[in-house]
Formats: structure tokens, C-alpha cells, sequence
């Protein structure tokens, strides 16, 4: 049986976004299955204008021009490939409800789900992470 | 080596590499071979520890003047 990654993302800067990402879509690549569980400021890395302009840190802006020389994909690239790759992308319903979001205002091929669909996910999972 | 298939990820950084290497490997046949040229210094671990898990086989690898080459067969 293949490795089974589960993810819980629940922050959403250009930091966490590449977190997330880039363990999904190494995990994905190296024949894992992935979900993600996007929750509270998570939401801004699938929500459709949010996830082309994730905030870097405070004082850190300077870093933006770092990503650009080291060649780094951008997030909406990377969340592309993770789809293509299979990566399971699973919306917080109760983190929806409370900031009025439909599953519209987010990228396509994206699920909605409450905790026990992650956990369903997650139970069997071998490896698990929060970023 | 003689490898079916070259594959260029030179000046791509973390995780593209492998993730261009599992497209590319995907469209070969078992018993081909794959040559992955990169630059970024944690290829080189990052191989290994791919090939160990997807249990395809590392042939070999070398470094010529800063590009990383390896060869893997498909299995």
C-alpha cells in the first residue's frame, strides 16, 4: 500500500503556502497519497484572488526578490501541479460558514468537508503534518 | 550511459525536479532508462531517497562542473 500523507494547513502567508505545497507536491511525485485540510487562514491558499498574493511576513518583503532569483515556482503553479499530481484538497465547511465563503470563491477540484472527513483521511495515515 | 530519455531540470529548484521526474518517468516504458540533469545541490539526496520509494533503481549518478546527472530505470 502506498504512503498515506495528511496535512492540516491553517495559516496563510506566502511562507506557509510553500510549506504546504512543496511537501504535497514532493509527496505526491514520490507515488504518496496527499490530503490537505484547509482551515481558518488556510483558506487563503486555494481561494481563488487570495492564493495569487499571500502576504509574506512583516518586515520580510525584501525575501519576495529571494523566491524570484532562486527560481521557485509560484504558488498558483504549485497548487496546479499538486492537483495534477492527485493531491486531495479538502475545504474547511465550519471555517466557510464563519467567514461567509462559498466553495465558488475557491479554485476548482477542491472538496468540502468537515473534521471527520480529514480525520477519515488522517487515521491511517503514515505521516501527518500542521503547518 | 545510454538513456531513452533526457530529462532537463538544470536552475529548477525543490521540489520540481522530482516532480518533473515523476512525469517523465510515468510516460516510460519498465526497463527504460531516465537521465535527470539538475543543479540543486539536495537532488542528490533527494534521488536516492526517490528512488528508494517509488522502488524504481538508481543506476548511478555523477557530477560534471555543477550539473547533477542521474539514471534511473524504470521498473
Amino acid at each position: 500500500m502506498s504512503t498515506k500523507v495528511a496535512i492540516i494547513a491553517s495559516n496563510g502567508g506566502l511562507f506557509d503556502a510553500y510549506k504546504v505545497f512543496n511537501i504535497a507536491t514532493a509527496s505526491a511525485a514520490t507515488d504518496a497519497e496527499v490530503a490537505i485540510f484547509f482551515t481558518f487562514e488556510g483558506l487563503n491558499l486555494i481561494h481563488k484572488q487570495a492564493h495569487h498574493q499571500l502576504p509574506l511576513p512583516a518586515g520580510r518583503e525584501q525575501i519576495a526578490e529571494g523566491f524570484k532569483n532562486a527560481n521557485i515556482p509560484s504558488i498558483p503553479e504549485l497548487v496546479a501541479m499538486a492537483q495534477e499530481l492527485g493531491v486531495k484538497i479538502i475545504a474547511c465547511q465550519m471555517t466557510m460558514d464563519v467567514m461567509n465563503l462559498k466553495k465558488e470563491d475557491f479554485i476548482d477540484g477542491i472538496e468540502v468537508g468537515g473534521a471527520v472527513t480529514f480525520l477519515d483521511f488522517a487515521k491511517d495515515a503514515n505521516v501527518s503534518l500542521t503547518f | 550511459m545510454k538513456a531513452d530519455l533526457v530529462l532537463d531540470t538544470k536552475g529548477m529548484a525543490c521540489p520540481m525536479p522530482i516532480v518533473k521526474a515523476k512525469k517523465a518517468l510515468d510516460g516510460l516504458a519498465p526497463g527504460q532508462i531516465m537521465e535527470v540533469q539538475s543543479t540543486d545541490k539536495g537532488s542528490v539526496n533527494d534521488f536516492q531517497a526517490w528512488v528508494k520509494q517509488t522502488k524504481h533503481e538508481l543506476l548511478s549518478y555523477k557530477e560534471e562542473s555543477g550539473i547533477y546527472k542521474f539514471f534511473v530505470k524504470k521498473i
